[in-house]
């Protein structure tokens, strides 16, 4: 395919420059001395009721212009829930939770009035975690979750469950009473992980002509601009997201925050007012990866085949639903992946607790029950004794498998994979020799993971230089697709040089709806919209060529800048040309695309309040670490990691590698030292670089890797996303090896020297859930 | 209080608190965006710049202490249509760019280490880069990028703080 020649390339990334010179602009460098500042008041205890909030002192401090309160913008938003307020309205939910907000000339005008408001809060006892949540007499954390508005049918709810998510295939009663097999059950405990992205959450708002306008470091334009219309009770259509380059994302930034904030102040003072979350505030607030707690039970044969399995998965949404109540569809297809299972079912419930709010963090959800699920797997191997490798290579998901939601999957593929994996460790070697007098351990382990497809939208303009502009709402947060991969699509579709192809950064103005840059869609999703725009301009481009070069359209081709007659190279005219004539007869040569999910059938009846069924793009993964454990002080030292990615079609294989190299390393601070807890009375307590133990380089290791090409994919030229998936099975190769190298089950993360020490002297006690009922059932709604 | 010094090559002065963060003066006033402020604790190193040629966390330099010194921060260091610093040139030939955040500080505290060690291993410039720390990229291709720096310098005979401000 001509195409796909000429889009796969190594292209550096054209922001790189700017980049290194400092200057490009994030959104928080984008302050001018005529902003007001807005600074937030934030709650000091984790659930109480607002008694007395007293504004007017506040109001006459110097150089105040605004101060408002959750009256202001009623509205309630959520993701399949209306249930998190923008500036909490009577009830106190979580520590760090903003109450009201002050606009003033000076950052420091705005903070000495904050702290003239007069706050009275009633406290309340806490629901601190899901085993408090969970008891029977429980506190409601939303007294009135029966009223909120339900964005997306379908989830079981009641009380502290936010969201049920279940999936049921096949007999499982039946399969755990086969005489033939030995059931084992393992439960894992998972901390928070806090994204640190270096631009933290910041907004600037203005209102123009009757509309606000939110500049704002942000994953996703339209969902700020539809939450902001919700919380102001305002038609969408009335807000307008921009968004320059982003410090970060990880996915902290794939929901809305503060960002509303900035246009109901600007409403109020008619000035712009510029948002920004201090570090402290940034991790205090930070809609961290959910702590989870994980069951799981497998029946499985003497020969190694897994007949039955069962699990429950509590994932803590904290105090408002937000992602989580998304993120119990992918226990399905995490937990639920990786292996052929002859009958299984799984109840995934979002949790609400008084605690800060969680949310998506890069490969969500998958991170955790990938560590669980291998870990388990390991388990299996150990009680029954087969060998790790060759029960994953047996067990494996491969061509005509069924999920847990009744989905077929197509071809082979991770089997292949780990086939490549042994070729790549043969071709690298192993590092035990390093381990020296250390406990040293090497686990190979899988991950299943997706495309979050969804719709796109994009608009292609072919200029009478040659260029063409991409409109689209994609947003640049570091990954590069909007700056290597989209611009090579767009070239190699339009017989362009990536150069020539103009990316406009997102603006909801200009494009048409996106769901956002997240879950491995940007390069799947908007690339898939503009090939088809490019579709649209390449036939009026061989349309209005036909008729100037006296040929058929359809024996002209697009190469090097030029329209050719096909098998003729340097005939025909250029681009130019052929653009400066549409634009004098038939107007200037623009198209438009779009794309939406296929909707991948599950089989009928399996999943039930799923957001979706089932995988329209799986993604598979083989992570293999090699580890050496210091007995005397518990610290793991990693040694050597590889890694097998199934990438579809690697556009940009360079690029690609370095998000693997930056997701893995993610996933080592998650593994071993990146820990979230929180105190007495609500509070995560790691809100600085002091406490929370981000990787530094002295920590890493150059990650092998060997990307996979060829598994099937519906997305355009075969891609699959690439930069999610990386960090999906770190935890499981790293928790895998760490319980070999010390002969111990490694059942939480993250694996710090004194945990390390403590399982080693078996001091660590086993996770228990007193709130898990013992038969699977119980734990559901019915 | 009156603190002049030198920022970027030019007399510069500042009236008020000495206490007063550096990078504060540099962003807010100066508008001197490339210096971020990250954690603003001295831990990210994204705010580092040179005082009298010392690559140092502007967070944690109080204004009053620049008094007579010459501030270069990455604005300076290859500025208007000059060529890029070597070491910012192999950064963008490694690839290792992502979101960029962290990028001018890493260029500013490493851009003095190549000056004063021409002969760093690789595990030293690991050692070197524990005031830096980069969320994206995982570190291999910035260390990647340094190596080649010394590397390029030591086979041209130059050290590479010859082209520094």
């Amino acid at each position: 395919m001509s195409e796909l020649s000429a889009t796969v390339m190594n292209l550096p990334r054209r922001d790189a420059q700017d980049k290194l010179r400092g200057r490009t602009k994030y959104t928080n460098d984008r302050v001018r001395p005529d902003m007001l500042h807005a600074v937030l008041l934030r709650s000091t205890v984790s659930a109480g009721r607002i008694r007395k909030l007293d504004l007017s002192a506040a109001l006459r401090c110097p150089g105040v212009r605004a101060v408002a309160t959750g009256a202001d913008a009623p509205g309630l938003y959520g993701i399949g829930i209306a249930d998190h307020p923008l500036l909490a309205i009577d009830t106190i939910r979580y520590h760090g939770e903003p109450i009201a907000v002050v606009a003033a000339e000076t950052e420091k005008q705005a903070r000495a009035a904050l702290a003239a408001i007069v706050l009275e809060i009633e406290p309340l006892a806490p629901v601190s975690t899901m085993a408090e949540a969970l008891q029977p007499a429980a506190r409601l954390v939303h007294e009135g979750w029966r009223g909120y508005e339900v964005i997306t049918e379908g989830g079981a709810r009641a009380g502290n469950i936010a969201w049920e998510a279940k999936s049921s295939r096949g007999d499982v009663d039946a399969a755990f009473a086969r005489p033939d097999i030995r059931i084992v059950e393992s439960s894992f405990t998972v901390g928070r992980q806090s994204h640190v992205p270096f631009e933290p959450r910041v907004a600037i708002g203005s209102w123009e002509d009757g509309r606000a306008h939110i500049q704002t470091s942000t994953q996703v334009p339209w969902t700020v601009r539809n939450v902001t219309g919700r919380v102001m009770q305002l038609a969408p259509g009335r807000v307008r997201v921009t968004v320059p380059p982003v410090g970060g994302g990880f996915g902290l930034k794939f929901d809305a925050s503060i960002e509303p904030i900035t246009a109901l102040l600007a409403r109020m003072t008619g000035r712009t007012v510029v948002l920004e979350n201090t570090r402290q505030e940034e991790m205090a607030t930070c809609l961290c990866r959910e702590n989870a707690e994980i069951r799981i039970r497998s029946a499985v044969t003497a020969e190694g085949y897994i007949a039955g399995r069962e699990a429950v998965v509590l994932m803590d949404c904290g105090a408002y639903g937000g992602e989580q109540v998304f993120l119990t569809t992918m226990t399905a297809h995490t937990l639920g992946g990786n292996y052929r299972v002859g009958a299984t079912r799984l109840v995934s419930r979002a949790v609400y607790t008084n605690t800060p709010p969680n949310g998506a963090f890069r490969a969500c959800n998958g991170v955790y029950n990938t560590f669980a699920l291998e870990r388990h797997t390991d388990e299996i191997c150990d009680a029954l004794g087969f060998d790790p490798m060759e029960f994953r290579k047996k067990n494996v998901l491969g061509d005509g498998d069924l999920g847990a939601t009744g989905q077929v999957f197509e071809a082979d593929v991770l089997g292949p994979m780990l086939d490549r994996m042994e070729t790549l460790r043969a071709s690298t070697g192993t590092s035990e020799a390093k381990a020296d007098s250390r406990l040293y351990g090497i686990a190979t382990t899988v991950g299943t993971w997706f495309v979050f497809v969804g719709p796109s939208a994009a608009t292609v303009n072919l200029n009478a230089d040659g260029s063409a502009t991409l409109v689209t709402s994609g947003v640049e947060i570091g990954s590069g697709t909007m700056v290597q991969s989209l611009p090579q699509i767009v070239a190699g579709q339009l017989g362009l040089a990536p150069d020539q192809v103009i990316v406009r950064e997102a603006d909801t103005d200009a494009a048409g709806l996106d769901v956002g840059v997240g879950g491995g869609r940007t390069t799947v999703s908007i690339g898939a919209a503009s090939i088809a725009a490019c579709a649209e301009v390449r036939e009026k481009l061989l349309r209005t060529a036909g008729e100037m070069l006296q040929t058929r359209p359809e024996d002209l081709v697009l190469r090097d800048g030029r329209v050719e007659i096909t098998g003729r190279p340097g005939s025909g005219m250029s681009i130019p040309a052929v653009v400066a004539h549409a634009q004098a007869t038939t107007g200037p040569i623009t198209g438009s695309g779009a794309f939406a999910a296929r909707n991948t059938p599950a089989m009928s009846g399996c999943a039930m309040g799923h957001f979706i069924d089932a995988l329209d793009i799986p993604v598979f993964v083989v992570h293999e670490a090699e580890v050496a454990v210091d007995p005397d002080t518990g610290h793991v030292e990693v040694l050597a990691y590889r890694v097998v990615q199934d990438v579809g079609r690697a556009l940009n294989p360079r690029a690609i590698l370095g998000q693997i190299q930056g997701g893995v390393v993610q996933g080592l601070g998650y593994a071993l030292h990146e820990e979230v807890t929180l105190t007495a009375d609500g509070r995560i307590a790691q809100d600085d670089f002091e406490t929370y133990r981000l990787p530094l380089a002295q920590d890493v290791v150059p990650v092998a890797a060997d990307l996979y090409e060829g598994a099937p994919s519906m997305g355009p030229l075969g891609t699959k996303g690439a930069g999610e998936v990386p960090i999906l099975a770190v935890g499981a190769a790293i928790g895998c090896a760490v319980a070999r190298a010390i002969g111990k089950p490694v059942r939480q993360l993250p694996l710090t020297p004194p945990r390390v020490l403590r399982l080693l002297h078996e001091r660590e006690p086993p996770p228990e859930f007193p709130h898990v009922a013992p038969g699977w059932a119980l734990n559901t709604l019915g | 209080m009156v603190v002049t010094f030198q920022l970027n090559g030019e007399d510069c002065s500042f009236h008020g608190d000495p206490m007063t963060p550096l990078v504060d003066i540099l962003r807010r006033e100066r508008f001197l965006t490339g210096t971020k402020a990250v954690c603003r604790e001295g831990f990210c190193g994204a705010c580092t710049v040179h005082v009298d040629d010392e690559a140092v966390p502007s967070c944690l330099k109080p204004i009053g202490l620049v008094q007579g010194c010459a501030v270069t921060t990455i604005e300076g260091l290859s500025s208007g249509n000059q060529a890029l610093h070597p070491l910012q040139a192999n950064l963008e030939a490694a690839d290792a760019v992502q979101c960029g955040m962290c990028c001018p500080g890493i260029v500013m505290s490493l851009s003095a280490f190549v000056r004063d060690n021409p002969h760093a291993s690789r595990p030293e410039i690991k050692a070197a880069m524990v005031g830096n720390i980069c969320r994206c990229t995982g570190y291999e291709r910035i260390v990647d990028a340094v190596a080649d720096c010394l590397d390029q310098a030591r086979k041209a005979g130059q050290s590479v703080g010859g082209l520094h401000v």
